[in-house]
């Protein structure tokens, strides 16, 4: 199995992956969005709001601001060393305290920890005016997005299987199926139909040019077939922020690996523990 | 008040939305701020585009 990415910064990468089943792709595609943890505030203690907005809303719209999230400083509140009851190692605290009128911001939040202040600055989270004010205390923790889409890393993840474009000899070079691509993905040379260089990735997969040729052209089967290669993916995946996409795709193969292992652990125990071999 | 994310997607929208009333409320095509401030799918497009602000409505009643 192999990745090469076209695409790689903080908060955006493309990459294909080949030589993989598409059991795996979406298995690391689920595990990038699921299994990734990172840091939202999850406990809200409010101490006044006389806000427009009630409690509940503004602790919801707290759990959304996506925060910076070290991995190597915070574990999962369930395996911390305190037991469960939040310390330092598996809890980040913020307070806010703010009086109107004014906008209350993502950047009024104060974070104990500066690592883990919220990814962006001006999220508006409750307007206040005159003698209004709000006064709480936040706390985060790692969670995945498994339980909750706060914990999310990831925006828009997924993948599409790799097109393979082919145009027969029979093609006259109409161009009907240029005008009808919404991707741009064709063009005519001699008389004949092909790729833009560069622009096959962004097939997607529509087959309105198969349909325009069939409909319009004097044959039964078209002239160009889009098929897709079931081994090869080409993947998007974007960050909210809180964790740089290299280090999510980076942790999503680690988790994928870990879940393995332990597969092969309990099956191994279910055949009489000497199944390894068997698997 | 904005949503703090969009619904479908999950991205940060709502800090953007004061630059979005801003620019649309000076006359300002709203297809262009949209593409200026990075908005390409249009899930989240929707978010700015079809939000109506009542918070104002709101406090007086508070």
């Amino acid at each position: 199995m192999q990745i090469s990415f076209s695409r790689l910064d903080d908060t955006i990468a493309r990459f294909v992956l080949r030589g993989a089943t598409p059991a795996f792709a979406n298995t690391l595609r689920r595990t990038m969005i699921g299994e990734v943890p990172t840091l939202a505030i999850d406990d809200v203690f409010i101490y006044d709001n006389n806000s427009a907005l009630f409690d509940e809303i503004v602790a919801h719209r707290l759990g959304l601001v996506p925060l910076r999230t070290d991995l190597d400083e915070y574990v999962m509140r369930d395996t911390c060393s305190c037991g469960g009851e939040g310390c330092s190692g598996c809890t980040a605290i913020y307070t806010l305290s703010v009086e109107g009128p004014k906008m209350v911001y993502s950047s009024d939040l104060i974070p104990q920890d500066p690592q883990a202040a919220p990814v962006v600055d001006n999220i508006p989270l409750v307007k206040l005016e005159k003698e209004q004010k709000v006064v709480l205390e936040a706390r985060a923790v790692l969670g995945k997005g498994i339980s909750h889409a706060k914990w999310q890393p990831t925006l828009a993840c997924g993948y599409k299987e790799y097109p393979i474009i082919t145009v027969d000899k029979k093609c006259d070079g109409c161009a009907m199926c240029v005008d009808e691509c919404p991707r741009g993905v064709l063009e005519v040379v001699k008389d004949s139909v092909r790729v833009v260089e560069g622009k096959l990735e962004d097939c997607s997969l529509c087959r309105l040019c198969e349909r325009i040729c069939k409909s319009e052209g004097t044959w039964d089967e078209p002239a160009i077939h889009i098929t897709q290669d079931a081994t090869r993916f080409i993947f998007v995946v974007e960050s909210d922020g809180s964790l740089s996409v290299k280090e999510i795709v980076e942790r999503a193969l680690r988790e994928i690996r870990s879940k393995s292992e332990s597969l092969v652990d309990v099956l191994s125990d279910i055949s009489g523990g000497n199944g390894n071999d068997e698997i | 008040m904005i949503p703090v994310r969009c619904f479908t997607c999950g991205k940060v929208i709502s800090s953007s939305w004061e630059e979005f009333r801003q620019r649309r409320d000076a006359g300002e095509d709203p297809k262009e701020i949209l593409d200026d401030l990075g908005l390409s799918r249009y899930c989240c497009r929707r978010m700015l585009l079809a939000h109506k602000e009542i918070i104002d409505d709101l406090n007086p009643f508070q």
